[in-house]
């Protein structure tokens, strides 16, 4: 294991903790809720679904956090601004913690960020994301609202590798006019989270790895990814067992943790279950590796608790 | 002139089709690719069927598999557009409009639209030798299958070579020297950006 050089910065978003020297402090794990295709949810456009699984979910994953010590967020997705309102309204009654607000629609991502402003719940708020594909109408969006900590998205289909996604963080690249840490700042953003946006296996997903490390190195950001979703879309593993797909999964985040990952998105909430465990295990043998590298870990790590 | 395709090899290599992804191959002799978008929807009757949820990486993955066999000579768009993303959209304004010097669809309204591992002569091949058939939004199977067994009996196969796939690869860059930016200890670092491990020494050198 290793320790940055430069300094690195620590981003607090409503107590949870992102970021710092690998080993230093134990990894956010940000659960999916509501994501397309999940179960308990019976209309995606209305934002129906089923209160009891949800905070059964929802409870799991915050005792599981308990448990171990890796921080929680939830991360809501949401297909529609009316379902949106409902989640949220739900969501306030059985989570009091950070919040990763998410849509693949622009539109509905920034009236996401209109909303949480209105009532008051921008300081626990992460907006997911700012990226090539922020519009301005979104742009304006977010800089009009309260909300001031943002995933900032490094993927730069233009020029892949790792010096595209730098690139697009900084200049811009070839494809924006300005870099994306310098847009985020711009529209208000405070709260920096660095995510180098995980493509499919063979497309180049063990980029993701090699950047999370560049990145730290380079800005001193936080930095975490959805390495899940190059597991999921593997379709070689699509006919396999369930044990094997989250045997493939628990892997990758902690390949993502290893590579100085700072935070997790591992997807659907329901796998808190594995996910938890195994991030806690890696996270404690980062930090017996970087313990004669001058880094103690905070006393909430997964190793004071569960070794 | 332009070489007439290959009737030994059927239109298309043996290891056709040679990108990876979530399709499911039905006859390669067949003139109708399908894309169901968001939907998963189990076709009969086509040269290659499946979803396609992304306006970038999803969409190259069919532009490759269809120019690479010359007999497909339609692709039938539908099933449900995946919000936000687009790739329905996007696959109309690619073979509408093309690319512009950086890759992007030009006309697409999907989130991030780009071609990033084909060659710009691939973009036309696949504007010349496929007709799309919009029905975006079609999720009925006997509908689907319909359109593709009228379509089959049209046109004959596109009259060049199937178009040879070169995945572009990430330029590899070699580094001589690098500065330790992250200390692994024991008197070793590494440069985070070039990926190089060193003693602290050399680092130190330069």
């Amino acid at each position: 294991m290793f320790r940055f050089k430069r300094e690195q910065s620590v981003v607090n978003v409503s107590g949870v903790k992102f970021g710092g020297q690998p080993g230093e402090l134990p990894t956010v794990l940000c659960g999916t809720i509501f994501y397309q295709g999940h179960k308990i949810v019976q209309d995606e456009e209305l934002g129906l679904f089923d209160h009891e699984a949800a905070e059964v979910l929802i409870c799991r994953q915050a005792e599981l956090s308990e448990e171990t010590g890796c921080p929680a967020v939830l991360h809501i997705y949401a297909r529609t601004t009316e379902a949106f309102e409902r989640y949220l309204d739900f969501a306030e009654q059985v989570w009091s913690g950070p919040v990763i607000i998410d849509s693949a629609d622009h539109a509905v991502r920034a009236k996401m960020a209109e909303q949480v402003s209105e009532l008051g719940y921008a300081d626990r708020t992460i907006y997911n994301s700012i990226s090539l594909a922020t519009t301005e109408a979104e742009a304006q969006a977010i800089k009009d609202c309260e909300v001031d900590s943002a995933i900032i998205l490094a993927y730069n289909p233009a020029e892949p590798g790792v010096d595209g996604a730098l690139h697009i963080l900084e200049t811009g690249g070839a494809v924006k006019e300005k870099g994306l840490i310098v847009l985020a700042k711009e529209l208000g953003i405070a709260n920096l989270l660095i995510d180098p946006g995980v493509v499919p296996l063979g497309s180049g997903s063990g980029t993701a790895l090699r950047f999370s490390i560049a990145a730290k190195a380079r800005f001193g950001l936080p930095v975490g990814s959805g390495i899940h979703n190059a597991v999921s879309a593997w379709p070689w593993l699509k006919s396999r067992e369930a044990q094997t797909k989250r045997c493939c999964d628990a892997a990758a985040n902690a390949m993502q943790l290893l590579a100085a990952g700072d935070f997790l998105l591992y997807g659907p909430i329901e796998n808190a279950e594995f996910i938890f465990p195994a991030a806690a295990m890696a996270d404690i043998m980062v930090a017996e590796a970087v313990r004669d590298l001058d880094i103690s870990p905070v006393p909430v790590h997964p190793l004071h608790k569960l070794v | 002139m332009i070489p007439e395709c290959k009737k030994q090899s059927g239109g298309c290599d043996d290891s056709w089709p040679p990108v990876r992804g979530d399709y499911i191959v039905g006859n390669p002799t067949a003139r109708v690719a399908v894309v169901t978008l968001a939907s998963q929807i189990r076709i009969d009757g086509a040269a290659i069927s499946g979803p396609c949820k992304t306006e970038n990486l999803g969409v190259e993955k069919i532009v490759a598999n269809v120019i690479s066999n010359c007999n497909i000579r339609f692709l039938l768009i539908c099933g449900a557009e995946s919000k936000g993303h687009l790739p329905g959209n996007t696959i109309l304004a690619l073979h509408r409009n093309g690319i512009d010097d950086r890759g992007r669809i030009v006309g697409s309204k999907g989130a991030i639209p780009f071609i990033q591992n084909l060659p710009p002569n691939a973009v036309e091949r696949f504007q010349s030798q496929v007709e799309l058939i919009d029905r975006i939004g079609l999720e009925d199977r006997a509908q689907i299958e319909h359109l593709i067994k009228t379509h089959n009996a049209l046109l004959e196969p596109y009259p060049q070579e199937p178009f040879p796939i070169a995945i572009r690869r990430t330029r590899s860059v070699q580094v001589l020297s690098g500065k330790g930016d992250l200390l692994l200890g024991s008197g070793v670092v590494m440069d985070a950006i070039a990926w190089l491990v060193m003693e602290e020494e050399i680092a130190a050198e330069g």
